[in-house]
């Protein structure tokens, strides 16, 4: 027995078994808003750990666009022993860059940021207007590798050259070292809170359709008995939980969207927030947030009622 | 038409055989009666037809199709050749005598147009006319069955399986739904009907065979209920 492939036939069933899917979301209406509902917190909860992820990345790499080690370097250091130190830090996997700040450069820096402050630079001017060291500042990729710098810099062979070793500014330091901390604590806790919600979601889902199995049971029967196909069978399921799944993620990443616009609009302003608030708000990442929420409130829809058929609806055995 | 030799079935749990040795052959545009008392193992004959059960030793052959050699998956294909009409109907509560039959169609994939087309006519000859937009439950037990037998022979099957189709009708009821049998055998299509009615095997005087725990014990052309 040879089954034909017959294009219009095809496609008549697929928009039969989407419609009786859609229908079927109405049959249990109750169940289906439960479903949802809970599909929707698992879902904002997930997306709202991305967000505070990157809020918290961006910000803490905005601040520690100011971290940087500083080496002081004496007055007429040797070159050649300056230059291999340069080396010695450059070559070091840990470093993002470094910048030599020279003698005049420091003045014009120190001039620039007390230009009001006539007085001082009047001082300045009568110690002779190369008072301040030339020096490296170095930026580096890990925070918590600060201190490696330090210790290239600390070697005995560089004694003659270093003055002395600056770790940034101390108050940036901690603030920054509270924010790591706080985005492990909040990624952790949102991974824990998500994975807990997303299997709630997967449970009642799984339930969702077995009820409607069950309930539907008599009509099953009587599908295989007149000869329907275990895809025509199987079919508005899918259908009824990915529709759960767009709802959700529609409402999910909607919900998202008018707290980062809300309480966005008030801190883009920052520094530290304007680069994830324009990230947030630019369409092309906006159109994929939508499109991801979607596909994973669909992915965990079908999953779900997946799980339930090949648990309650003996199709194996035909 | 239908070929068993040497059927044998016995379920696992209760060990004994259901059916023992069963050589069956029925001619295309046959009309049978199988009778006998109960659990004798008539539906578990009809389940084999219809695949629902698979035989424990023996040979299968439906309208050519050898039923070693059918695989799962064509096993909807198969169904959609044999029509089944059952005791308690089966039909779905939730929707009209014309959604009911037209189910069969949608189904296979049938477009509306063919559906609006063909269900009319069904419905018509098993005497329904007018009563498309009625729910099973607005229903007789006899306009029931014909609802059930509408849809299963819709599809224009080669056979028609009437599980006791009268087992819950009043003799009136019981006739008509009889009578429509007779008539879509008239049409060309073979039919098996298993029944308790003495009346009705007697009057309709066609091929009987009577099975009595799992073996056919006799089969004669023009029987009568009591031998």
């Amino acid at each position: 027995m040879k089954r034909e492939f017959d294009f219009k036939h095809e496609m008549i069933t697929f928009f039969r078994i989407v419609r009786t899917g859609a229908h079927n979301v109405f049959r249990n209406a109750w169940l289906s808003l439960a479903a949802v509902a809970v599909m929707l917190v698992a879902l904002v909860i997930i997306l709202s750990t991305v967000v505070l992820n990157v809020t918290a990345n961006n910000a803490i790499n905005e601040l520690s666009k100011n971290l940087k080690v500083s080496i002081y370097l004496k007055d007429g250091a040797d070159k050649n022993k300056t230059k291999e130190l340069e080396k010695a830090i450059v070559t070091n996997p840990e470093v993002e860059s470094i910048d030599f700040v020279s003698k005049d450069t420091a003045q014009e820096r120190f001039t620039s940021s007390f230009k009001n402050d006539t007085q001082l630079l009047e001082g300045l001017t009568l110690l002779g207007g190369d008072t301040l060291p030339a020096s490296y500042e170095v930026s580096v990729k890990d925070l918590s590798k600060l201190n490696e710098i330090e210790t290239i810099a600390n070697q005995d062979q560089y004694k003659d050259v270093v003055d002395s070793i600056t770790l940034g500014r101390t108050d940036a330091r901690k603030t920054i070292e509270r924010a790591a901390s706080a985005q492990k604590f909040i990624t952790t806790a949102s991974i824990f809170a998500a994975s807990i919600f997303t299997i709630i979601s997967i449970l009642i889902i799984f339930n969702t359709i077995r009820i409607a199995i069950f309930t539907r049971s008599e009509e099953i029967r009587n599908m295989k008995l007149i000869g329907a196909t275990p895809g025509y069978i199987r079919g508005p399921f899918l259908v009824e939980t990915t529709i759960y799944g767009v709802v959700a993620g529609i409402v999910a990443a909607t919900a998202v969207y008018s707290i980062i616009l809300s309480i966005g609009s008030k801190i883009a302003n920052q520094e530290e927030f304007a680069d994830t608030y324009n990230f947030f708000t630019s369409p092309s990442v906006a159109v994929a947030v939508y499109v991801g929420t979607i596909l994973v409130g669909v992915l965990v829809g079908i999953f779900s009622s997946a799980l339930a058929m090949e648990k309650y609806l003996k199709l194996k055995r035909w | 038409m239908i070929l068993l030799d040497r059927v044998s079935k016995a379920y696992v749990k209760k060990g004994e055989a259901a059916l023992e040795r069963i050589n069956l052959h029925v001619e295309p545009k046959e009309f049978v009666i199988i009778i006998g008392p109960s659990g004798a193992g008539k539906s578990t004959l009809l389940k084999l037809l219809t695949r629902e059960e698979r035989p424990t030793s023996g040979k299968i052959i439906v309208g050519g199709i050898d039923y070693d050699k059918l695989k799962d998956r064509n096993i909807p294909q198969l169904r959609r050749k044999i029509g089944v009409v059952f005791q308690d109907f089966k039909l779905l509560s939730n929707k009209t005598v014309f959604e009911n039959v037209a189910f069969a169609l949608e189904i296979v994939g049938m477009s509306n147009r063919e559906i609006q087309h063909t269900v009319p006519k069904v419905l018509n000859i098993v005497g329904l006319k007018g009563k498309e937009n009625n729910y099973p439950s607005e229903l007789s037990g006899g306009e029931r069955q014909r609802v059930a037998i509408a849809r299963a022979v819709v599809r224009q099957p080669k056979i028609l399986i009437a599980d006791e189709p009268t087992g819950n009708l009043d003799p009136k009821h019981a006739w008509d739904v009889i009578r429509v049998l007779e008539k879509i055998n008239r049409y060309g299509t073979t039919v098996l009907l298993t029944t308790h009615n003495q009346e009705v095997v007697n009057r309709l005087k066609r091929r009987v065979i009577r099975i009595e725990k799992g073996r056919i014990v006799s089969d004669k052309a023009g029987g009568a209920y009591k031998e």
